[in-house]
């Protein structure tokens, strides 16, 4: 009983979006509201949208454990960990939490930029649940911690956003709590700070706290965690070893729509014009791959289904680094391209020049828009492949090309003999 | 249950369900976390007059203008009696806990909407949020109280044993402002139309009070439902234990405390009913 940390049952959350507009103020509620009393079946015909965005979610979670929840946009990640910290309330189901939790949803919650670096950290430390005797114990530590010391009088809007995060990761990181939840914080700052991070969480994971920790990041859920839950559509569709999850994760080949886009086209993507099925990536041989050595060159296919007819299409790859940086683009416009109009399902296939990404892994973004970049019609996110090499990372930049180097005097006598080649005898 | 070496907590047992019974108000959350209510109050007086010229002299000079406005304008020109006291002493009297009263309100019904960042990213009771915002400008109230006692030795005004009441009224007036702040904060994370309602009912509240006039002037038979109107009451009480007044209503206090007793209890009510969904709609 007692090594338990985390017990949920059948956590579901429901939200309601309203089917034509939200009724935010007192006149548009009344009015709503008086009408619907005389047509009583209104609300049902055009019915309020719900949707469960968590369902039947149960897990059991051991003290100590570090477990790594993933899942696509929209998945439920973030509603449960709001549930179980308590930020809103589960529709149905229970959860049991046994030991001070602390939650990070973010850093430096509750940062006011008009206070001074050593007035938020008492501030935010008592909004992330420290008392003041913490506070004021660690608050050397802090400082030390922030590197930001010969600020710390200075009010923080005043900071650069490099110094504002630090500090405030570096109160979040004395909070020492016997349950954590964190949500994607660590994927922010530079990677000093993500060693940091990484540090505290490995001390939080030798003083067997529970850990509970979301992330897009396979690379860092795959170095902490022993257990993923893999979560879709609202429901745990995977829950096990990091291995296998992050394998159905990255899954076959399948795409999922890119959240801004449902704004732009249209809240089903099932009913865009075109539709992305899938993303396979391959080597210039033909090879299925998605591990490729800088500098190799590699082949995209995108395998499209279709709607409505499309005519002058205009297909976009981007390749966008983890930390969210667009590193590339191709489109079949620009590259002088031009696709018959789409009429039924088919295949496209890009083959990029050699690349000269740094070693990261790279999300494919695919879209389709028309020659004249006017129209959208269905914007995704496919795999993610990785390039590999011993040096080049993010540090070297984007890409790695190389250059032409010459020593002052070199150029000098080029310049020389150039100038006056041939004339002198 | 175990405690934990770092801390000395209690090892806490936390259920979270859907929805809790009407009554569950769960104030022991909000004693637990004073300390958080202290840095609150704190933040809320220390950047309230930062990056301003003249920094803390706005929290006396507001009253005091009105003082004179009122002065000149209720006294001077519309010759309004005032129970046989100095006028600026009468109206300054009313204008301390009016103008804090006005302060807070105005604060504790944006509090909730103006802390979304922290109601949609962490937890701690909601209840703090309000509680902090209507009692940070009791410091101000402190500092116009200090002018009081200056105005007080210039019109020669002795204070009487009435005195030892003004906390009972002072805490008579954080208590109305909580229950107002609890109501429209709570409604103002769903219709954002409470925020452009208080000011407009703030003004209307003022006529409504004795501050320019002395409740001695409102007839007899209306006296009643008058009081239904809390800040009569704690007006009425600073003014009877600052000066002294001879003929003090004490049945108006009543009724005035009666009023605020049941309107903080159901402001409590509907803001943890409220709560609940204050992430999701926010």
């Amino acid at each position: 009983m007692s090594d338990i940390a985390i017990r949920a049952e059948n956590l579901s959350k429901k939200y309601t979006i309203p089917a034509t507009q939200r009724h935010d103020t007192l006149c548009d509620q009344l009015s709503y509201s008086l009408k619907s009393v005389f047509r009583r079946n209104e609300r049902a015909e055009c019915g309020d949208k719900t949707f469960w965005a968590l369902k039947d979610v149960s897990f059991e979670i051991k003290e100590g454990e570090i477990v790594g929840i993933i899942g696509h946009n929209g998945a439920g990640k973030s509603t449960l960990l709001k549930i179980l910290s308590q930020i809103t309330l589960p529709t149905q189901g229970r959860s049991e939490i046994y030991g001070r939790v602390g939650s990070l949803l973010e850093v430096g919650t509750g940062f006011h930029p008009e206070l001074t670096g050593r007035e938020n950290i008492f501030l935010n430390g008592a909004i992330i649940g420290m008392t003041k005797a913490e506070i004021k114990l660690h608050f050397d530590a802090i400082v030390d911690f922030s590197e930001v010391e010969p600020f710390i009088d200075m009010p923080v809007k005043r900071y650069s956003s490099g110094m504002y995060v630090k500090l405030a990761f570096a109160v979040s990181a004395h909070l020492k709590p016997e349950i954590l939840m964190i949500d994607e914080v660590l994927s922010v700052g530079d990677l000093q700070f993500q060693r940091k991070c990484m540090a505290y969480i490995e001390e939080l994971r030798k003083s067997n706290s529970t850990i509970l920790f979301v992330s897009h990041n396979m690379f860092a859920v795959k170095a902490m965690c022993n257990r993923v839950i893999f979560l879709s559509g609202g429901k745990i569709c995977f829950d096990g070893s990091a291995e296998d999850a992050i394998k159905l994760y990255e899954g076959p080949n399948k795409t999922s729509a890119l959240p801004w886009a449902q704004n732009a086209i249209g809240a089903d993507p099932s009913q865009w014009d075109v539709y992305i099925e899938n993303v396979e990536t391959f080597d210039e041989t033909g090879m299925q791959r998605d591990l490729f050595n800088y500098g190799e060159r590699i082949r995209i296919r995108l395998g499209y289904t279709v709607r409505k007819i499309v005519s002058n299409p205009n297909f976009l790859v981007s390749f966008i680094r983890s930390d969210d940086v667009a590193c590339c683009n191709y489109n079949t416009a620009m590259d002088g391209f031009s696709v018959p109009s789409l009429e039924t399902d088919g295949m496209i296939e890009l083959l990029t020049p050699p690349l000269n990404l740094v070693s990261e892994s790279y999300k494919i973004f695919v879209l389709v828009r028309d020659a004249k970049f006017e129209n959208l019609y269905c914007a995704q996110v496919g795999k993610t492949f990785h390039v590999r090499h011993d040096v080049l990372n993010t540090h070297f930049g984007v890409f790695h090309e190389q250059g032409e180097w010459f020593l002052p005097n070199e150029v000098v006598d080029n310049k020389a003999f150039n100038f006056t080649g041939g004339l002198l005898p | 249950m175990e405690l934990t070496a770092e801390t000395g907590f209690k090892k806490p047992f936390k259920i979270i369900e859907p929805s809790k019974g009407l009554f569950q108000l769960e104030l022991g959350g909000v004693w637990q976390s004073r300390e958080l209510l202290y840095f609150l109050i704190w933040r809320d007086v220390l950047t309230r007059y930062k990056q301003t010229a003249i920094g803390a002299a706005w929290v006396v000079l507001q009253p005091l203008i009105t003082m004179i406005l009122f002065t000149l304008v209720f006294s001077r020109l519309a010759k309004i009696p005032s129970d046989g006291i100095p006028y600026p002493v009468f109206a300054f009297t009313a204008l301390l806990p009016w103008s804090y009263f006005a302060q807070a309100l105005a604060r504790t019904s944006n509090s909730v909407v103006g802390s979304s960042n922290l109601v949609t990213k962490i937890y701690f009771p909601r209840l703090l949020i309000p509680l902090a915002a209507s009692l940070a400008p009791v410091v101000d109230l402190i500092f116009s109280f200090l002018i009081l006692l200056v105005l007080m030795v210039w019109f020669k005004i002795v204070p009487t044993w009435g005195l030892l009441a003004l906390p009972l009224f002072l805490g008579l007036t954080i208590m109305t402002a909580l229950a107002v702040g609890l109501w429209s904060s709570a409604l103002n994370v769903k219709y954002r139309d409470v925020g452009s309602i208080i000011p407009f009912l703030t003004q209307i509240w003022m006529y409504a009070s004795p501050i320019a006039y002395p409740v001695s002037l409102v007839p007899e038979k209306w006296r009643l439902l008058y009081s239904l109107n809390p800040m009569v009451g704690v007006i009425e009480g600073f003014r009877w234990a600052l000066l002294g007044n001879k003929s003090p209503d004490f049945m108006v206090m009543a009724v005035s405390a009666t009023v605020v007793t049941f309107l903080l209890a159901g402001g409590v009510i509907y803001f943890k009913k409220m709560e609940q969904t204050f992430a999701d709609v926010i």
